[in-house]
């Protein structure tokens, strides 16, 4: 079997070079300044009033869409699952569609309906009622979000929910368990590992986004992703830009540890 | 009972997920240049889609480097995970925690990481860049989708072949490969949409002259999606959402049934999908892109002129007059702000021939040495730019040796007569609370502190460091008040009557007063920019003498006359302004203002280096608080 080994060889190489180093990079300009030598400032610089606001607001954000997220996809995925199997493709369908629309202009086109004269407000406005407008304020973002990452939750929990055994539902209802029994007692902990995969699969992205910051908010809130970016961006300092992604990966790691945890194959159940 | 109620639920999920997208098929009919007006139904854009070249190439290199990206991940993907496979447990616990760092690891961070790579093994940004970056997000999808694959495999059927004389790599080809088939294909497919649909890391890794749809639609944005942009995204999904009817609704379906028992953990629904739509769709799509792009090439031959423009600033019946007369085949892209444009002409990493900088930059240019020097034998039509203009000019290029004006303006209050009290006429109002978010502000640096800096009786090119902590103060006080940071789609917005009052360009007043006549705009009286666009030649243009005709062409007095009905930016070819018909135009005190009106106002100049990064981390504070 050694020859099957080297077949790996090319991999290794490409993560080597792609991925490790890469993030070793971001590590060393994190940690110099720009004339190379040693430093903690960039990485202090998360504490400066401006900086944390930013990260605060990202992580309320990102935590509050998440919940929101896996609130409105479990039972969603509850629904889906129980539908004719054979339809498995139609509920993928649903979810992954969209995608072939650019993600851009699909967040763009929420700008349109949201307006104080936009789609929804002239359909509210019809009806007499009450205008909305969530526009450039963080309510906008968080609609964003759940919007664009709705689907990475859905699917791990729909994925993981047709996999459980219908005898062990059947056999709980038999032996007397209620309809809410079985749902707190058998389903709910059976699908623990699709809700830990699609909590970081939305935590993630949400918390580190600026796209969807600057383009529902108005270019008014800067979230740490907008921070970094502007950091690369419009040219100011890289090392700044890495210290500020280091302490980002704080995060990422955390979420990685919670995927470990939970999904001992390494296999992931995204998709 | 129950039922219902699930059915409502999805019917709303259905409806959040899919009001956007309806949004925009209904744009893609819309014969109105803003997203925010209904100009009636047309179906334009479809067939401008495909003229337009920048688009048309976006796709290409898109649909490119997915299809590359998605091979190439596919076949070390697949390799890598037979290697992982046969390894012992430690070392595959160890590859596979490699295999999940970009999947889990955010896209920016992803990005950033390789861009760092990449400039410090001098690697130059474009093309290559992304697809290597893309590479390396795409093989994890594929490891991750052959791997159970491998894992439900026969040792003993390959062991068995090995018995009877098979050499491995045919016993592999002939026993195993059949097994993972599926895996590998679902990894291709799976990482093909990924790659299709990403945007920050092509961002990061992108260079100058490259653009993806996504990197083309988020410049984009700030100028106005172009219309063109709905009518291809609707094309794609409706092509999409088509053959999914069509390959749901085969027969072909049932006999895969049994097969689809066996698909397990990975992607057991996505892949169905993937492994159907997409094949088809891509096939069909990289035939009509390769027809294009087989067209395109024919016509590129030496005798071009490289034009580098800001957006929407030049009619394109223009362009295609100019072709037809002087048959030099223009090749015309756009920048959004002079910030994007410079690094592009600094690095050199496109020969532009013609570029239409403000002034400020061309200074900066200059300085740089950047600029060649127009030779005025070739520019006859100069004679038409009335002589104060060329004047002006003077303060970003002493001798007007670099450079020809293209357009000029100012920068003033646009407001909605029915939503504010009285005539406006001073920059005071952007601080008055009764307009609470009901402003719409710059969302640049210079023109932000312009505004602050005029307002407070100082020089919009002051580099007092008390002076600007005071704009600064000033900015961060106006903050709560402002609707929203916006740069050109004040435009849209204004006209929607989203906001009453916006600061804005001159020449976009004059187009928004044209939909909307409640507007009125007005140079404050406390002063304000002044600036002049020019047309400049970069030191490196390969067809100097084409970019000269070209500017001469513009200067020439029926053109700039057309031109000015499209952008409607005031013109310094006097004689084009003769031909005007409208005598309000003509005569518009937006387009021409009179010399009186614009005693307070100042031209930007170039502050150097140390000043721009001042004023970037005063807006930075600013915008974060």
């Amino acid at each position: 079997m050694k020859s099957k080994r080297i077949l790996s060889g090319p991999y290794l190489f490409w993560a080597v070079s792609f991925i490790i180093i890469p993030l070793l990079m971001i590590v060393y300009y994190g940690m110099t300044n720009q004339d190379g030598a040693f430093t903690w400032m960039n990485l202090a610089k998360i504490t400066t009033p401006e900086n944390l606001k930013a990260l605060g607001l990202a992580l309320l954000l990102s935590f509050i869409s998440t919940i929101i997220c896996l609130l409105m996809a479990y039972p969603l995925a509850m629904i889906l699952s129980k539908i004719n199997v054979n339809q498995t493709s139609f509920v993928v369908l649903i979810f992954i569609l969209p995608m072939w629309m650019n993600f851009l202009l699909r967040t763009l086109a929420w700008q349109t309906l949201l307006e104080k004269n936009g789609v929804i407000n002239g359909i509210l406005s019809f009806f007499h009622l009450p205008s909305l407008s969530i526009i450039n304020t963080p309510y906008a973002i968080i609609l964003g979000m759940v919007y664009n990452f709705l689907p990475f939750m859905v699917l791990p929990i729909y994925n993981i929910l047709v996999k459980i055994d219908k005898n062990v539902i059947d056999a709980a209802l038999d032996l007397g368990a209620s309809n809410f029994q079985t749902l707190t007692k058998i389903i709910i902990p059976l699908s623990i590992p699709g809700v830990i995969s699609g909590i970081t699969m939305v935590f993630v992205p949400a918390l580190t986004t600026f796209v969807i910051s600057d383009l529902l908010g108005g270019s008014k809130i800067l979230l740490i992703g907008n921070v970094i970016e502007q950091e690369f961006k419009q040219g100011s300092n890289w090392h700044v830009g890495s210290g500020l992604s280091l302490v980002l990966m704080i995060f990422i790691i955390l979420s990685m540890a919670l995927i470990a945890k939970y999904d001992k194959d390494g296999e992931g159940n995204a998709f | 009972m129950k039922n219902t109620i699930q059915k409502i639920y999805l019917g709303l999920i259905f409806v959040l997920l899919y009001a956007p997208i309806v949004t925009l098929m209904v744009l893609s009919f819309n014969d109105s240049k803003t997203r925010v007006k209904w100009g009636g139904f047309t179906g334009k854009w479809y067939v401008r889609l495909f003229q337009n070249e920048q688009i048309m190439n976006a796709l290409y290199t898109t649909l490119i480097i997915a299809f590359l990206s998605a091979l190439i991940a596919t076949i070390i993907g697949t390799a890598a995970a037979i290697g992982i496979q046969s390894l012992n447990r430690k070392f595959r616990t160890i590859m596979m925690g490699i295999t999940n760092i970009p999947m889990l690891n955010a896209d920016i961070v992803t990005g950033i990481s390789l861009m760092l790579l990449f400039i410090a093994f001098r690697f130059s940004l474009g093309f290559s860049t992304i697809l290597l970056a893309h590479i390396t997000f795409n093989i994890p999808y594929v490891i991750l989708s052959v791997m159970p694959k491998l894992k439900q495999t026969n040792k003993r059927t390959y062991e068995a072949a090995l018995d009877l004389g098979a050499s491995p790599v045919y016993a592999f080809f002939k026993v195993v490969f059949p097994d993972i088939l599926p895996g590998v294909f679902s990894g291709f497919l799976l990482s093909f949409t990924m790659s299709l649909d990403d945007f920050v890391i092509t961002h990061f890794t992108k260079g100058p002259g490259v653009e993806t749809l996504s990197t083309k639609i988020y410049s984009e944005v700030r100028k106005g999606i172009k219309p063109e942009m709905y009518a291809l995204s609707t094309l794609l999904f409706v092509s999409v959402l088509f053959l999914l009817i069509l390959i749901n609704t085969s027969p072909q379906k049932k006999e895969n049934a049994p097969k689809k028992a066996r698909v397990s953990k990975t992607a057991k629904a996505a892949h169905l999908i993937f492994r159907r739509v997409i094949p088809v769709t891509m096939a069909a799509i990289l035939v009509a892109g390769g027809f294009f792009y087989g067209s395109k090439n024919k016509i590129s031959g030496d005798n071009q002129v490289i034009v580098y423009n800001w957006g929407e600033y030049l009619d394109p019946v223009v362009l295609d007059m100019f072709e037809e007369e002087t048959g030099i085949e223009v090749i015309y892209e756009e920048f959004e702000t002079n910030e994007i444009m410079y690094p592009k002409i600094q690095s050199g990493a496109i020969a532009y021939d013609v570029v239409c900088p403000s002034d400020y930059m061309i200074q900066r240019m200059i300085e740089n040495d950047l600029l060649a020097e127009l030779n005025y034998e070739n520019i006859p039509n100069i004679k038409n730019i009335g002589k104060q203009y060329m004047e002006q000019s003077r303060q970003f290029d002493p001798e007007n040796k670099y450079s020809i004006p293209y357009c000029w303006g100012t920068v003033g209050i646009l407001y909605n007569k029915t939503l504010v009290s009285e005539p406006i006429d001073s920059w005071s109002v952007l601080w008055d609370p009764q307009y609470k978010d009901n402003i719409l502000m710059q969302d640049s640096v210079r023109d932000a502190f312009a505004v602050a800096l005029r307002y407070l009786g100082y020089s919009l090119n002051s580099t007092d460091l008390d002076e600007l902590e005071a704009a600064k103060e000033l900015l961060i006080e106006q903050k709560p008040l402002v609707q929203a940071y916006v740069i050109d789609q004040v435009r849209d917005k204004m006209i929607n009557n989203e906001a009453a009052i916006g600061v804005i360009y001159s020449g976009e007043a004059i187009y928004t007063q044209l939909e909307n006549p409640d507007l009125e705009y007005v140079i404050p009286k406390e002063g304000s920019n002044v600036w002049i666009d020019s047309w400049v030649i970069p030191k490196n243009s390969k067809h100097k003498e084409n970019a000269e005709t070209f500017i001469d062409f513009l200067c020439r007095p029926d053109i700039a006359k057309i031109n000015f009905d499209y952008i409607t930016y005031s013109t310094p070819n006097t004689a084009a302004r003769e031909l005007i018909e409208d005598p309000k135009i003509k005569n518009s005190t937006i387009a021409f203002p009179q010399p009186s009106e614009l005693e307070h106002c100042e031209t930007f100049r170039f502050l150097g280096d140390k000043y721009d990064a001042i004023y970037n981390e005063l807006w930075r504070e600013i915008k974060s608080k």
